[in-house]
């Protein structure tokens, strides 16, 4: 049982600008993923312009010297395709996924942005677009229960000044200040070919579909690109940093930031595999100790997020009517200590390496979110065969090396503690 | 590799359009009235498995509104003679991820895992299914976790907005209170009554277990056979009631106070279409015009015209019998009342400015298009045939698809949205600051009214 292996052909090749292209063909559904991810992302941002990089991405979809504004939308949803993009600390990334006969119009169109965005943008568009982000975070994080926890969480746990220390959707007042001249300089800036990975995945010809990238992204130069952000590594040296806000909630809820493994790091995987026993399933520890038998908490999360410079390995616990956080902190953190002083079971060991196989395999299996494993694989940590190695190095992971992660992890001095706690009636 | 620059003036021509393959089932019946519909998917060491029980929301009786959720999420609390940890350590120790959803028309029990689990992920199946224990203890916690989870929705203005508009365009029909219920019928929900719905509603006749991926379907089928070959039981479908259609004079405006709202949910809705109704595609290409996609009028609208919102959608939710139509976005409060006229005003828009030649167009290339990418992986393929199974869709259902779609007018869609869009019929729900909100809205629309969310007593 433990033979099953999954294996991707990914050819990779460089234009002469720099582009780096990943391809990989797979004939069973005429349908094809593009995917271009751009190496920048919230952490690249000036003090005072936070949320610009997920701003622009907004501003990328508002046309192009040959695409009006909208109409990038309507080609690709006129082909029965999907399209999108996304922000994140490290990177930037816009896809499509189409029938396999419209690659050329993906790349039509991912190339217009790239090489003709400026002939585009006007400051209406960044007017308008400003006004759907400030709603995007007024609905996703303002009136969202707890919405506030996680960008809070990040300014305990990182210094003034950190690149990771303010969260992608930005702060209000930045969103305002943001001008037209930003728009060009950040452009200018990152969006250039080598600063890019282009990865096509699905029912194509590798060399037809390399030609067409090609004649589509190989006319425009390569540009220098600022050099990334310095960032700071975060361990036990800056001690525990503590919190609390209040929010219109029922019940408390306690956020835990661990500085752990970044996505690069070699223990990434325990740490990974750690966070899945943690709370993934009704028999993970902390579900079971915190929720089933001890009943003082309604759910419990944890994860490891693959960030690329620091690692932040999370856990949230949201407390049961009438329990104070504190209470569920201590809760929690017997929980922790248990684990790290060796309460793990080499079963517990197998079944969560089995739950991140079949996780593996659900992130790979249709052509958008293969494209999208290994453009980040690519991105983040120069290596896009990631995505086929993961599986052997996930299944490699053993007792001691999720201890030994818990151990040098879970420590209070590594870490930052928020409480969120209802209102008091005014 | 240098070529010369292509030309950027117009979209590149598409290449030839490959057919789409759907994947071919094999349909078995067991001894004990079990269907059984495989499809064969080798790229992959995975499987995906659903099985559909007769017994959804709509089946709950009256006054135990909740009690297909508190079934479907007690079958794993304990069962074949395990306890609910046990249980629990043997799903994680699979690796398998498994769910229950309960929904208005059927409870459906989904199973992803790895190929070479199969079999003990169907010995989990079997057990969970034929031989839950609700042990008293575990009922009591699991009632109690869900009373929990009602009070922690109050915090969730989108919840209150959702709650608000299914009571106000419903009313009393099961579809008018969320399939997991409410504070009221939940808090009386014990072991005997989940037992009872358990043992009269989980059961073979009208089941189906669909499965797609790794697997020989022959072997598949066996194996499947060992355990639930002799499964008995089940009552077959349940007929809800056709829902009434809300009372004139319309549109009226429910506004529930919310005074830390950041900003404001807004929502509009009436009784909608069921999935086998004679307008079925052309309400698919109507709604895809008005709301259904990104370029539909109303987020065109208000958002990339008026940056009002993030997002805009309407949707017709298609059941065994009429389920609402619902019409969605968040906006800035200031901008809530015009907001809701504008939305008001674009379903007014599909009868008075009927779509044009590109609207058509793109409406039904995004429907008939997207097929090849919605049957790309194994639970999605078990998706599209569970909902063949749940509505009783033909055989090539999607192979006739297309026709279907590209035989959608322009008349039929207009004649189709107007025959459920009805001003007079509407429901409109604002839920937000009202202090702000009641002045403005009240300028718009002649029937304003503050309320309470249903179902929002404290314990």
């Amino acid at each position: 049982m433990q033979g099953q292996s999954v294996h991707f052909d990914f050819e990779e090749r460089l234009l002469d600008n720099g582009l780096r292209l990943v391809l990989e063909q797979d004939r069973s559904a005429p349908v094809v993923a593009v995917h271009l991810m751009y190496h920048v992302g919230s952490k690249y941002e000036r003090p005072g312009r936070t949320g610009f990089a997920h701003l622009f991405e907004h501003l990328l979809f508002q046309g192009s010297g040959h695409v009006p504004k909208g109409e990038h939308f309507r080609y690709i949803q006129n082909v029965g395709g999907t399209l999108n993009g996304s922000t994140w600390f490290d990177r930037t990334n816009y896809f499509e996924v189409v029938p396999s006969s419209e690659l050329a119009l993906a790349l039509w169109l991912e190339s217009d942005r790239m090489g003709f965005f400026e002939e585009g943008i006007t400051q209406e568009k960044l007017d308008n677009q400003r006004g759907v982000v400030k709603n995007e975070r007024r609905q996703s994080y303002e009136n969202r229960p707890y919405g506030l926890a996680f960008e809070t969480l990040l300014g305990l746990a990182y210094p003034e000044g950190h690149p990771y220390r303010h969260p992608t959707i930005g702060y209000m007042e930045d969103l305002d200040a943001a001008s037209l001249e930003d728009v060009h300089d950040f452009f200018r800036s990152y969006y250039a070919p080598n600063n890019a990975v282009l990865v096509m995945v699905g029912d194509l010809d590798p060399e037809e579909a390399l030609a067409e990238a090609d004649r589509w992204f190989g006319e425009f130069p390569a540009r220098e690109v600022p050099a990334p952000p310095e960032v700071e590594r975060i361990g036990g040296e800056r001690g525990e940093r503590r919190g609390t806000i209040e929010d219109a909630v029922q019940v408390p809820r306690v956020y835990m930031l661990y500085h752990a493994p970044s996505f690069n790091d070699p223990a990434f995987e325990a740490s990974d595999v750690l966070t899945s026993l943690l709370a993934e399933g009704k028999s993970s520890s902390l579900h079971r100790e915190l929720v089933y038998e001890r009943r003082i908490a309604a759910e419990v999360e944890a994860f490891t997020w693959p960030l690329e410079d620091v690692g932040m390995l999370l856990v949230v616990a949201t407390a049961r009517p009438g329990v104070a956080a504190p209470e569920l902190e201590e809760a929690v953190d017997d929980v922790l200590d248990d684990v790290r002083t060796s309460g793990v079971t080499e079963d517990e060991v197998e079944g969560a390496r089995n739950r991140a196989r079949r996780s593996l395999v659900g992130q790979v299996n249709s052509a958008g979110d293969r494209a999208d494993a290994v453009a980040h694989a690519a991105v983040l940590r120069d290596d896009p065969d990631y995505v086929n190695r993961a599986f052997d190095r996930y299944r490699a992971v053993e007792r001691r090396d999720v201890l030994e992660v818990a151990d040098a992890t879970l420590r209070p001095e590594r870490r930052a503690v928020l409480h969120v706690v209802p209102r008091e009636a005014s | 590799m240098s070529r010369p620059a292509p030309d950027r003036s117009s979209p590149p021509p598409s290449a030839e359009l490959r057919p789409v393959e759907l994947p071919e089932l094999e349909a078995f019946r067991l001894d004990g009235g079990l269907r059984v519909l495989v499809g064969e998917d080798r790229q992959l060491p995975e499987l995906s498995l659903r099985l559909v029980v007769e017994g959804g929301a709509s089946a709950d009786p009256a006054g135990q509104e909740g009690v297909a959720e508190l079934t479907g999420r007690l079958l794993t609390e304990g069962a074949a003679g395990r306890g609910a940890q046990a249980v629990a350590a043997w799903l994680d120790r699979l690796g398998a991820s498994f769910s229950v959803s309960a929904g208005y028309d059927v409870t459906i029990l989904s199973l992803h895992l790895l190929s070479d689990v199969l079999d003990g992920g169907l010995d989990f199946l079997r057990a969970v299914v034929r031989e839950p224990t609700f042990a008293e203890a575990e009922v009591d916690r699991v009632r109690q976790e869900r009373l929990d989870e009602i009070d922690r929705d109050r915090d969730k203005p989108e919840v209150a907005a959702d709650h608000t508009l299914i009571r106000a365009v419903l009313g009393d029909h099961r579809y008018g209170t969320p399939s997991a219920g409410l504070r009221e019928s939940v808090e009386g929900l014990g072991r005997e009554r989940v037992a009872s719905f358990h043992s009269g509603r989980y059961g073979p006749r009208g089941a189906a277990l669909v499965a797609c991926g790794d697997v020989d379907p022959g072997a598949l089928v066996e194996a499947v056979e060992e355990r639930f070959g002799s499964w008995e039981g089940g009552q077959g479908p349940v007929a809800p009631p056709e829902p009434a259609r809300p009372a004139g004079p319309g549109p009226r405006v429910l506004l529930v106070d919310r005074p830390e709202s950041a900003q404001a949910e807004l929502r509009l809705g009436t009784v909608g279409a069921a999935y086998g109704d004679e307008d079925f595609f052309d309400l698919l290409v109507g709604n895809a015009i008005l709301g259904g996609l990104f370029n539909s009028r109303i987020n065109m609208n208000l958002r990339e015209d008026k940056g009002w919102t993030y997002g805009a959608r309407t949707s017709f939710h298609f059941r065994r019998v009429a389920g609402p139509f619902v019409g969605r976005t968040a906006v800035e409060t200031a901008a809530a009342a015009d907001a809701l006229a504008e939305f008001v005003r674009e379903l007014e828009g599909m009868v008075e400015e009927p779509p044009t030649d590109e609207e058509m167009t793109l409406a039904r290339n995004s429907l008939v298009l997207s097929l090849p990418r919605q049957f790309e992986t194994v639970s999605q393929v078990t998706r599209k045939i569970t909902t063949q199974v749940v509505y009783g869709l033909p055989q090539d259902y999607w192979d006739r698809y297309r026709e279907r779609i590209e035989g959608v007018t322009r008349d039929g869609v207009v004649r189709a949205m107007g025959r459920f869009l009805d001003p007079e019929a509407l429901r409109l729900v604002v839920v937000g600051r009202a202090g702000e909100l009641e002045g403005p809205l009240a300028e718009r629309f002649e029937r304003v009214a503050v309320v309470e969310p249903p179902g929002q007593r404290r314990a």
